[in-house]
């Protein structure tokens, strides 16, 4: 979907995505030409299609990450997340509860490379790994080790 | 007045680009692959998913590099079947190491992340309109998975298919010209004509058909080691695609299949024999 400045007859320009809300997301588009400002408004049923498309609404990640459909659409950051049971806010631990097993920048990197809706059940698993082996931290070795015991 | 085609770029949404990406990701990570095979049918309960295990079995007995993508998300079984039912996912380097069986074959399945007890679900903003718009979701999990996942190097990699003729020329569309498909049928009558349906709108589209096997082609007697009739024989009026093979059913197989272990002396059974010879034939049908 593209607009276009009537007037200026010039391509408008995407300036913000709005927090959803009741599943309705609110796109603000700008010209670049005359400044005139408009906004999308969309419907569950749009904002649901474009969900669907596993994407975003906005600039790429690198550099400001702009609010992402899906993340405001159902309070995760990952369209897939959700739909495996017990996952729901799996990574996160209430304030105070002791963490078992903390896990090294690298692995934690290496972790931040796989699709959400794998993450929780993955940590869950790898820490159960690492404690059974005795390990106190999740490190690339422990990762590694993890892979050559499941045969991958 | 400018067009839409008259506009480079989307003014920022970045949705398009996203979604090529998303195919840039699939194409990435399929590189290693030299064939993707898709077993559908369009009928369910032919044993798509079984057929497809021991064929890959089959196929990672002559010493190819196989792994299965367990498409049918709301109702996998490769999970069970193959024993990965309680894999643990690790993160690698840039993508999520793939489970594998005892015998090296790859598997990915929802199975291995969804208890037999849920059902798959997604939260959605339209709720009670998940038709309009689950297929959708359906397959951008699919690319997700065929993107994040380590394939690697591999002869082989075997979709087993949802039911649905429809959802079949789903999976051409999404996996492309380079996918070919096996169809499962059993014989009967019903079974030939859904199956039919699929081969007439794979027709359609440019993926190549290699041919269909007939599961549950009569049952294997262990007791008299011999192949008894399952169905009321009849003229049957083919497909128009060649037949791959026919595989009879076998109890002890279906019973080592639902506890996740492999069938030791398969190969030595008629049933197993079977399974080699479509197994060489899909070989030779390949491009």
């Amino acid at each position: 979907m593209k607009f276009l400045c009537v007037p200026c007859d010039s391509p408008m320009k995407l300036q913000s995505v709005g927090p959803p809300e009741r599943g309705s997301l609110s796109v603000v588009y700008s010209c670049p030409d005359c400044g005139y400002e408009m906004a999308m408004l969309t419907n569950a049923y749009e904002t649901q299609l474009v969900q669907s498309l596993g994407v975003r609404i906005g600039p790429a990640p690198s550099g400001v990450e702009g609010p992402r459909v899906e993340a405001a659409a159902s309070g995760s950051k990952c369209p897939f997340s959700a739909m495996i049971p017990g996952n729901e806010g799996a990574a996160e631990r209430p304030p105070g509860e002791p963490i078992p097993v903390r896990w090294t920048a690298a692995a934690e990197a290496r972790l931040a490379n796989i699709p959400e809706f794998v993450r929780p059940m993955a940590r869950t698993g790898i820490e159960k790994f690492a404690q059974k082996r005795g390990a106190l931290a999740v490190d690339e070795e422990i990762l590694d080790a993890a892979r050559d015991f499941f045969g991958m | 007045m400018k067009g839409y085609h008259d506009i480079a770029g989307d003014g920022g949404s970045r949705v398009l680009e996203q979604v090529v990406e998303q195919r840039a990701r699939i194409t990435d990570g399929l590189a290693g692959v030299r064939h993707l095979v898709a077993v559908g049918s369009g009928k369910g309960g032919v044993g798509k998913s079984t057929l497809t295990l021991h064929l890959a079995g089959a196929l990672r007995a002559r010493g190819l590099r196989v792994a299965i993508l367990d498409a049918d998300f709301n109702g996998p079984s490769q999970a069970r079947m193959a024993g990965v039912q309680g894999a643990l996912f690790v993160p690698g380097s840039h993508k999520v190491a793939l489970p594998r069986t005892a015998n090296g074959i790859g598997v990915f399945s929802m199975g291995s992340l969804v208890p037999e007890s849920e059902a798959l679900d997604f939260e959605s903003t339209a709720q009670g309109e998940s038709h309009t718009w689950r297929a959708t979701r359906e397959f951008a999990l699919l690319g997700e998975i065929l993107g994040s996942f380590e394939w690697g190097t591999l002869d082989l990699l075997m979709f087993d298919l949802p039911p649905g003729a429809e959802r079949t020329v789903q999976y051409a569309d999404f996996l492309g010209p380079r996918a070919s498909f096996v169809l499962v049928t059993i014989p009967s009558e019903v079974s030939l004509g859904v199956v039919a349906r699929s081969v007439a709108a794979l027709s359609k589209g440019p993926n190549r058909v290699l041919g269909y096997v007939e599961n549950m082609s009569g049952y294997y007697c262990r007791d008299c080691n011999a192949v008894k009739p399952l169905f009321a024989s009849g003229e049957s009026p083919g497909l128009g695609i060649p037949c791959l093979g026919t595989v009879p059913f076998d109890p002890e197989l279906a019973r080592h299949c639902d506890r996740g272990i492999p069938l030791e002396d398969l190969p030595g059974t008629p049933v197993g024999r079977a399974l080699d010879h479509v197994a060489q034939q899909l070989l030779d049908s390949l491009p």
